[in-house]
C-alpha cells in the first residue's frame, strides 16, 4: 500500500512538474501536451465534485415499484455476513429491527402515508458512494473503497471514532455500542463472502422478485432510465435517485413515491468528500501551506527572539531580577 | 519579561502596573475545601472512566449511531481545546507580533492550556471505541493524509506532549534548579543554555501546529455536510473555528487571570490587561466580520433572522461576541476590573456556544433520535475538567507561574544562563542567596 500510494505522489509530481517544464519551455506547440496533462491531472484528482464511476464499477438497482416487502433479503444478508438476528422488539422470536444497527445491515422499510393509501418500501444499505464521506474521513483507512467500488470495513485499523457516522449523509454506518470490542457495522456489497468468488451478494441473490438486482453500473443506470421511459407516470420525480447525489452512488433507486418520505435524504450533486478537501487539499498539499507558514513564522520568531535577549540582559543588569520564559 | 515599573494607581482601582515576573503563590493553605471536592469530582470521573475501560461505551453514554459524538467530543475537545488556546492566541501575538508586555502572562496562559489539551486528549481516550489500534499514527503509510480527523489524532497529541511541554520546560527546570540540590544545579547549568538555544527554533511548531489543528476541528464538520444547520455549516469553518480559538484564548486567559488575581488578592496590571483587551476585542470583530461576509455570500442572512430557534441561538452567539467587542473599544471599560471580567466572560461563552453549537444544537440528522449526555458520562466530562482545575491550583501553588511583582518572590537565582550569576554568589543555597518561600516542596 506505501509503495502504491508513494508511486501515485510520484506519478502527480511527475505529471505536475512535466507540464509546468513544458509549458514554460515550450509556449506554443506545448499547448495540446498541456491539455493533456491537464486532463491527466483532473483524472488524477482525489475529490472531483461530480466524480466519474470507473467502468468496471458494480451497483445494485432497487425499483420499489416492484417490491413487495417480502424481506427475503434481510435473512440472506444476516446470513452471509454472519449477523445475529435482532429479536428485541419480538421478544425473542423474530428478527424485527426497527432500522439500519449493529445487527442490520440491510433492512426494508415500509412507508405509508398517514392520510393516504399510498405506500412503499425501501430497501436500506450502504449505498457504496462513488467519493464516500466516510473514506474520506477516515483516518488509517479503516474504510476503503475497494476495486468494483465497494466501500469496506477494516477491524485492525479503526479506532473506533465513529467520524464515519458523522459523515455519511445516509446515517449507514452503524457502531457495536454494547461490544467492549466494537465494530463498525455496514454493508460491505458481500465483497469478502460473495464478490471475491464472483458471486454477486447475498440480497439480490435472494431477491425473488427482481426489485433489487445487481450488475455494471452503467448497465443498471441504462436499464432504471429505460424503466422510467417506457412507465414516466410511475415514477418520482422521473429520475433515477443515485446518479448523481453526493457525486454518485452505486445503489440506485427508482421509486413510485416522494424519495425523502421514504427516507432518502435530499442532497446536491456534489461529492462530499470534494466540498470537505477543495480547500485544504491545497494547504496540505506537500505540507506546503504549513511550511510556508512556518517559514514566516520561524522569521518573526527568530527576530523578536533577538530583540527579548537583547532587552533581557539589559533588564537584567538594570534590577537584577532574572529573566523567564 | 516587562519592563514596566510599578505605578500609581490612577483611577482608584486595582490596575497598577504590578505584573512583572512568575511568582508562586506562597500564602494560604494549599488543600482548601473547594480543591477536596474538586479532587472528589476529579477522583469520581476517572474511576468511572477506568470502569469504561474495561466496559462498552453503551451502557456509558447516552450516544447514538444518530448522535455518535457525546459531549466528550463535542464539549470537552471541540470547546474546551478552544478555551485551552490562550497558549496561541497570547504566543503569537507576543512572539510573532512582537507584544513584548504579554510574556509575563504566558506561563498563565501555556499552563491553563496544556491543562485544557491534556484532559481533552485523556476525554478522547475513553471516547474511542478501539484505542488500541491507535498505533497506526506511528505508521505514516497508513495515515489518511485527507482526514482532518487524521490531522487531529496526530497533532493534538503531538502539540500537548512536545511543543507545549518544550514551551513550558523552563517553568519547570527553573523549579527544580530552585529546589534541586548541587548535583541537579550543575546538570541544570549544561541543559539550560541547551534549552534556551533551541527555544526560538522549537516554538516555531508551537504555534504552526495548533493552527493546523484548531481550524481541522472545523474542518471536520465539513464533512457532516447537510446533518449542520446551514447556518453554521459553511466553507469557511476551518477559518472561524480558528479565530474562535484565538478569541476564546485571550478572553479564558483575561478571566482566569483576573480569577486568580481575585483568589489570592494579587495587584492587577493595567497594561497588560489592557493590551489583552484590546486584542480580544480585535479578534471579536474579526469574527463578527468573517461570520457576516460569510453568512452574505452565502445567502443566508434572510434565515438568521428569521427569529426561530436557530436564528436565536445564532444571534445569542454572535450578540456575546459584539457586546465584548464593541465594549472593550472603550478604554474606561478595559480599565475597569469588574467590567473587563464580565466582558472576558462575554466573550468566553461565545465563543465557546460558536463551538459547541454545530455539534450538537445544530447537529440534526434526518432520523428522528435525540440526544442528552447520560448520568456517568456528565459526570466523567466533569471529572476531566475537575483534574485540570486541581492539576492548575497546585501548578500555581508549586511553580513560578503566576504574573506578580518581581520583587515579591525573592530569586536571586537565574533561572537561564546562571554559570555567570552562579558564581558571583556561591555557595548557591536557598538559604544562602537569601531566598526564602514560606512553604518548600
Amino acid at each position: 500500500m506505501s509503495v502504491a500510494l508513494r508511486r501515485r505522489q510520484a506519478f502527480k509530481v511527475m505529471i505536475g512538474l512535466g507540464g509546468t517544464a513544458a509549458s514554460a519551455m515550450l509556449p506554443g506547440p506545448a499547448q495540446a501536451e498541456r491539455t493533456a496533462a491537464r486532463s491527466a491531472e483532473s483524472t488524477t484528482e482525489e475529490h472531483p465534485a461530480h466524480p466519474v464511476a470507473p467502468p468496471d464499477a458494480i451497483a445494485m438497482l432497487y425499483d420499489n415499484t416492484i417490491c413487495t416487502g417480502c424481506k427475503a433479503c434481510m435473512p440472506a444478508c444476516n446470513e452471509a455476513n454472519s449477523l445475529p438476528t435482532d429479536t428485541l422488539l419480538s421478544g425473542g422470536i423474530w428478527d424485527m429491527p426497527l432500522g439500519l444497527n449493529a445487527k442490520t445491515k440491510n433492512i426494508v422499510e415500509p412507508y405509508q402515508d398517514p392520510q393516504t393509501d399510498e405506500f412503499a418500501f425501501v430497501k436500506k444499505q450502504c449505498m457504496h458512494c462513488l467519493d464516500p464521506a466516510c473514506v474520506t474521513g477516515c483516518l488509517f483507512g479503516a474504510l476503503v473503497k475497494q476495486d468494483l467500488g465497494a466501500v469496506t470495513w477494516n477491524s485492525s485499523l479503526c479506532i473506533g471514532c465513529r467520524y464515519c457516522e458523522v459523515a455519511c449523509p445516509f446515517e449507514v454506518p452503524q457502531f457495536q455500542w454494547q461490544n467492549w470490542n466494537p465494530k463498525i457495522v455496514k454493508c460491505e456489497f458481500c465483497y469478502d463472502q460473495r464478490l471475491k468468488e464472483d458471486l454477486q451478494p447475498a440480497c439480490t441473490a435472494a431477491c425473488p422478485t427482481g426489485t433489487v438486482i445487481f450488475g455494471k453500473r452503467s448497465d443498471l443506470l441504462a436499464q432504471a432510465k429505460e424503466r422510467i421511459s417506457t412507465a414516466p407516470d410511475k415514477y418520482f420525480e422521473k429520475r433515477v435517485y443515485g446518479e448523481y447525489e453526493a457525486g454518485g452512488t452505486q445503489v440506485l433507486y427508482l421509486s413510485s413515491v416522494s424519495l425523502q418520505k421514504i427516507g432518502l435524504p435530499k442532497l446536491g450533486s456534489t461529492s462530499i468528500g470534494h466540498y470537505a478537501t477543495k480547500v485544504t487539499s491545497v494547504i496540505y498539499k506537500w505540507l506546503v501551506g504549513p511550511v510556508v507558514v512556518a517559514g514566516i513564522f520561524g522569521f518573526f520568531i527568530r527576530r523578536n527572539w533577538d530583540r527579548h535577549e537583547s532587552e533581557r540582559l539589559e533588564h537584567e543588569e538594570k534590577t537584577g531580577y532574572p529573566d523567564q520564559l | 519579561m516587562t519592563t514596566t515599573e510599578p505605578t500609581a494607581d490612577k483611577r482608584g482601582t486595582t490596575l497598577i502596573n504590578h505584573w512583572q515576573c512568575g511568582v508562586p503563590v506562597t500564602q494560604g493553605p494549599v488543600l482548601t475545601p473547594f480543591l477536596l471536592l474538586l479532587i472528589g469530582i476529579a477522583a469520581l470521573g476517572l474511576a468511572l472512566a477506568a470502569i469504561r475501560f474495561f466496559s462498552p461505551l453503551g451502557p456509558f453514554s447516552g450516544m447514538n449511531d444518530v448522535y455518535a459524538w457525546g459531549i466528550w467530543k463535542t464539549f470537552n475537545v471541540m470547546t474546551l481545546t478552544a478555551l485551552g488556546s490562550g497558549p496561541l492566541a497570547l504566543g503569537m501575538a507576543a512572539w510573532v507580533f512582537n507584544r513584548q508586555k504579554l510574556h509575563v502572562v504566558m506561563r498563565t496562559a501555556l499552563v491553563s492550556g496544556f491543562l485544557f489539551y491534556a484532559t481533552g486528549l485523556i476525554a478522547l481516550g475513553f471516547d474511542v471505541g478501539r484505542p488500541w489500534n491507535f498505533y497506526s499514527a506511528l505508521m505514516p503509510w497508513r495515515w489518511n493524509s485527507e482526514s482532518a480527523m487524521l490531522e487531529i489524532s496526530i497533532c493534538m497529541p503531538l502539540y500537548c506532549a512536545v511543543f507545549l511541554s518544550f514551551e513550558i520546560l523552563p517553568l519547570i527546570l527553573e523549579r527544580v534548579y530552585y529546589t534541586g540540590n548541587e548535583r541537579a544545579r550543575v546538570i541544570l547549568c549544561r541543559v539550560a543554555p541547551m534549552v534556551r538555544k533551541a527555544y526560538p527554533f522549537v516554538i516555531v511548531g508551537a504555534y504552526v501546529i495548533p493552527l493546523m489543528h484548531q481550524s481541522s476541528l472545523g474542518g471536520l464538520l465539513l464533512l457532516a455536510g447537510t446533518k449542520i444547520n446551514p447556518l453554521w455549516q459553511s466553507p469557511v469553518l476551518p477559518l472561524l473555528y480558528l479565530v474562535a480559538a484565538a478569541l476564546c484564548g485571550f478572553a479564558f486567559t483575561i478571566l482566569l487571570l483576573m480569577i486568580v488575581c481575585l483568589r489570592y488578592s494579587r495587584d492587577l496590571d493595567a497594561g497588560i490587561l489592557a493590551e489583552l483587551a484590546n486584542l480580544l476585542s480585535g479578534v471579536c470583530f474579526v469574527f463578527l466580520a468573517v461570520r457576516l461576509s460569510d453568512l452574505i455570500w452565502r445567502e443566508q442572512l434572510r434565515t438568521a433572522f428569521a427569529f426561530d430557534r436557530m436564528s436565536l441561538l445564532f444571534l445569542v452567539e454572535s450578540g456575546l461576541i459584539l457586546i465584548p467587542a464593541l465594549a472593550l473599544r472603550f478604554q474606561r471599560i478595559r480599565e475597569t476590573p469588574r467590567a473587563l471580567l464580565n466582558m472576558s466572560a462575554l466573550a468566553c461563552l461565545g465563543g465557546m456556544l460558536y463551538r459547541f453549537i454545530p455539534t450538537s444544537i445544530a447537529y440534526m440528522p434526518a432520523r428522528s433520535t435525540a440526544y442528552f449526555p447520560s448520568a456517568p458520562e456528565l459526570v466523567m466530562a466533569a471529572g476531566y475538567i475537575a483534574l485540570g482545575s486541581v492539576a492548575f491550583v497546585l501548578v500555581i501553588n508549586y511553580f513560578a507561574v503566576l504574573p506578580g511583582e518581581a520583587s515579591a518572590w525573592n530569586h536571586t537565582f537565574r533561572p537561564f544562563g546562571w554559570p555567570r550569576k552562579a558564581a558571583e554568589s556561591s555557595p548557591v543555597m536557598p538559604d544562602a542567596t537569601g531566598v526564602t518561600l514560606e512553604r518548600g516542596i
